[in-house]
């Protein structure tokens, strides 16, 4: 946990030093909105109903530009074999990763969510709180798949396109749940299928942590 | 008798269908400097990988101090120099150094970077980021980095390529202190002289296997370079 | 002896496939639907339904590889992971293919965006995406230990995506075999087992033999390189 933890310090380190890239993923995400706006000219009623979608794809954006970031700063020096060096467990390091990109994401997240309220006009109730299970759960299940996936890809020469590749359809049941569980939330109709909807995430959350935990170690070695 | 340091038993490796090391045998004692010499592909590079335990041998058996190198015990006794300087360009001299420290588990942390970043005469721009480091000055960082944690066995690949005199020479003086201290060395060169100063053993590496192993007090560069590196063996 | 067993093997294959094709086209009654397109186009499903099963039973087989090549870490391992994968993305590719013109004269339409559907595309992406990664990094245990961890991610998926989009209304059919409502009366019934046993068949065909060439290059390139050394 130490060694996690000494790499979650560094990574949030590094990542504040540049406030820029902050700054233009909020931007970044602000015009996904807008083009959207362009793109489907619907009513409003059209636009709430695939309103949850939105908000995904801009948290996928922003998820996608962390996990691009987080294993290109270890090769940047041979610091991927320098991992591979270290006293400590393969699970440890991932552990490692896997806090920073999810909290960096869950921090872009916050960012995101303030405009798509307003944009979207959307009434703030009590059961708007719902929204801070389901969007950790879609979060963690995308971090947890994606930090492995993005130690696989930045072995590539196109590791940006290559994680897209790998990672999309292995997360999409996560982001189709999570997707419906933000419609849920958002249109104010909790049936009784969303506790268990949102069980399963959290269930499959485990099943790829615990693998992507398992397995990192192979990352790491030659 | 004493456990060596480090014992390798019929190692082969082959990446895919590269041949990298074959067959090779090789005990080494504690406190032991050995220069490995070869031509570029001869396998020096991958033979250090799989002391260090980044690589697994696809075959024969990899002993350091009596056990796995990927043991953790044992990777943190070691420590690794090469042209990858594992540092990270948006973090400061001490920021890189004081995350080395904690990974290692370093103790009195803070004294001990302040020793390593003297001795390589780096004191003065310990909060600047690595990024703005000359490639000389990061090199010296990479030294401080590697003696931090007082690493018992030291894998050198190619240390003094790219460095300016005043690296070098900082470098061959730690060198020579880490022997005195009785660690042992591994160090991967092209210049012969250098090799010949500071160990007392060397090994040549062609063609993915050892094809002589002797004690460097018994030759000298010259006759090394003309008996496995004229021109007329060459075989490229 | 390998050489003779594929020789058998082959032939086998080749009556059993002449067999299949004739208690598909000749000997099955055709089922009562309203017009003639739609009873060929039923035709399909004894291709279709066994393409998809090897695609899993070639998955699976990537795998175990896998699982077994990070265990042992024995070249032959890697090999089979990734013939048994190009293999099961051919098998899936013929699922896509042949869905559709199945579709086209029933629903009407070639690609709806419809759960087994989906699903089965979404599996085809990332048996893709395995191979692609492959592609992109060089020969050597690095890109053998990367392919099989995702080799091993990318099964673990492959019930979690079926799952995910299983409560989307489906216009599939059923699956037949499962439902055993009697839908799939004797002589169809047999025909399809036939049919799935002469693909199991083709599927270890193609293994063997991809694997075989796959082994092959492997000694080629390696004797090239002995040649080298001394
Ligand atoms: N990661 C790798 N993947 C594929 N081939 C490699 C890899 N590392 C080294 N090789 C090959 O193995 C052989 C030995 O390389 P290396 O150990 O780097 O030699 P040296 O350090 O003596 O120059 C070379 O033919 C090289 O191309
Ligand atoms: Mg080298």
């Amino acid at each position: 946990m130490r060694a996690a933890l000494s790499i979650l310090k560094k990574d949030l380190r590094m990542e504040f030093r540049s406030k820029d890239s902050i700054l233009s993923m909020w931007i970044f995400s602000l015009l996904i909105f807008v083009i959207f706006n362009f793109t489907f000219e619907v009513s409003r009623l059209v636009m709430l109903e695939i309103a949850p979608g939105l908000l995904w794809v801009a948290f996928i954006f922003s998820g996608m530009f962390g996990l691009n970031h987080a294993f290109a700063v270890e090769k940047e020096n041979g610091n991927l074999r320098s991992m591979a060096l270290m006293p400590v467990d393969g699970g440890q390091v991932y552990l490692g990763k896997f806090m920073s990109v999810t909290l960096i994401m869950l921090l872009f997240e916050s960012l995101i969510f303030p405009i798509f309220i307003i944009f979207y006009d959307l009434q703030l109730s009590f059961q708007m709180f719902l929204l801070i299970p389901v969007i950790l759960a879609g979060t963690i299940g995308f971090t947890s798949l994606g930090t492995i996936l993005s130690a696989v890809a930045v072995h590539t020469r196109d590791q940006q396109i290559l994680l897209s590749l790998l990672l999309w359809p292995l997360v999409s049941p996560i982001i189709i749940w999570s997707v419906n569980l933000t419609g849920m939330v958002i249109g104010g109709d909790i049936t009784q299928g969303f506790y268990p909807l949102l069980t399963r995430v959290i269930a499959f959350d485990v099943i790829f942590f615990a693998v992507s935990f398992m397995l990192f170690e192979f990352i790491l070695e030659d | 008798m004493l456990l060596p340091a480090l014992e390798l038993t019929k190692v082969s490796k082959d990446f895919g269908r590269i041949i990298a090391l074959r067959n090779i045998d090789l005990t080494i004692q504690s406190g032991e400097f050995v220069s490995i010499l070869g031509r570029n592909g001869a396998g020096k590079t991958t033979l250090l990988n799989i002391i260090s335990g980044v690589s697994k041998p696809s075959s024969g058996l990899v002993e350091l101090y009596g056990g796995d190198p990927a043991d953790t015990e044992n990777k943190s006794k070691l420590a690794v120099i090469s042209h990858e300087v594992f540092l990270y360009n948006n973090l400061t001299a001490t920021e890189n150094l004081e995350y080395y420290a904690s990974i290692y588990g370093v103790k009195d942390a803070e004294q001990r970077i302040k020793d390593v970043l003297q001795s390589v005469e780096l004191m003065h721009r310990r909060f600047d980021l690595v990024g703005t480091f000359s490639r000389g000055m990061t090199q010296r960082l990479t030294i401080a980095r590697a003696l931090l944690h007082e690493p018992s066995l030291l894998l050198l690949d190619e240390p003094f390529t790219g460095l300016d005199q005043l690296a070098i020479g900082i470098l061959i003086s730690l060198l020579r202190k880490q022997k005195e201290l009785g660690r042992t060395i591994l160090l991967t060169t092209h210049d012969l002289h250098t090799a010949k100063e500071l160990s007392q053993r060397y090994l040549i590496l062609e063609k993915h296997r050892i094809l002589h192993d002797g004690l460097m007090a018994d030759t000298n560069p010259d006759e090394i370079r003309q008996k496995y590196f004229s021109s007329d063996r060459s075989g490229e | 002896m390998r050489a003779l067993t594929d020789k058998i093997l082959l032939i086998v294959l080749l009556f059993a496939f002449m067999t299949s094709i004739f208690l598909i086209f000749n000997w099955v009654p055709p089922i009562k639907a309203s017009n003639l397109s739609e009873q060929v186009a039923q035709k399909i499903f004894y291709f279709h339904v066994p393409s998809a099963w090897l695609g899993f039973l070639a998955f699976f087989i990537v795998f175990v590889a896998s699982v077994a090549y990070l265990w042992k870490r024995k070249r032959q391992y890697e090999l089979i992971a990734v013939a048994s994968a190009e293999i099961g993305v051919l098998f899936i590719s013929l699922v896509l293919i042949t869905g559709p013109i199945w579709a086209k004269p029933v629903w009407g339409i070639w690609w709806t965006w419809d759960a087994r559907l989906t699903s089965s595309l979404i599996l085809w992406l990332i048996y893709i995406a395995y191979l692609m990664l492959r592609r992109y990094l060089p020969d050597g245990s690095k890109r053998a230990n990367l392919s099989a961890v995702v080799g091993i991610i990318g099964f673990i998926d492959v019930p979690i995506v079926y799952y995910s989009i299983r409560w989307w209304e489906t216009q599939h059919p059923k699956a037949v075999m499962a439902s055993g409502d009697g839908s799939l009366a004797g002589p169809m019934f047999f025909t399809f087992m036939f049919s799935l046993a002469t693909f199991t068949l083709l599927y270890v065909y193609f293994l063997r033999k991809r694997y075989q060439l796959l082994v092959l290059e492997d000694t080629v390139n390696k004797q090239f390189k002995e040649m080298e050394i001394l």
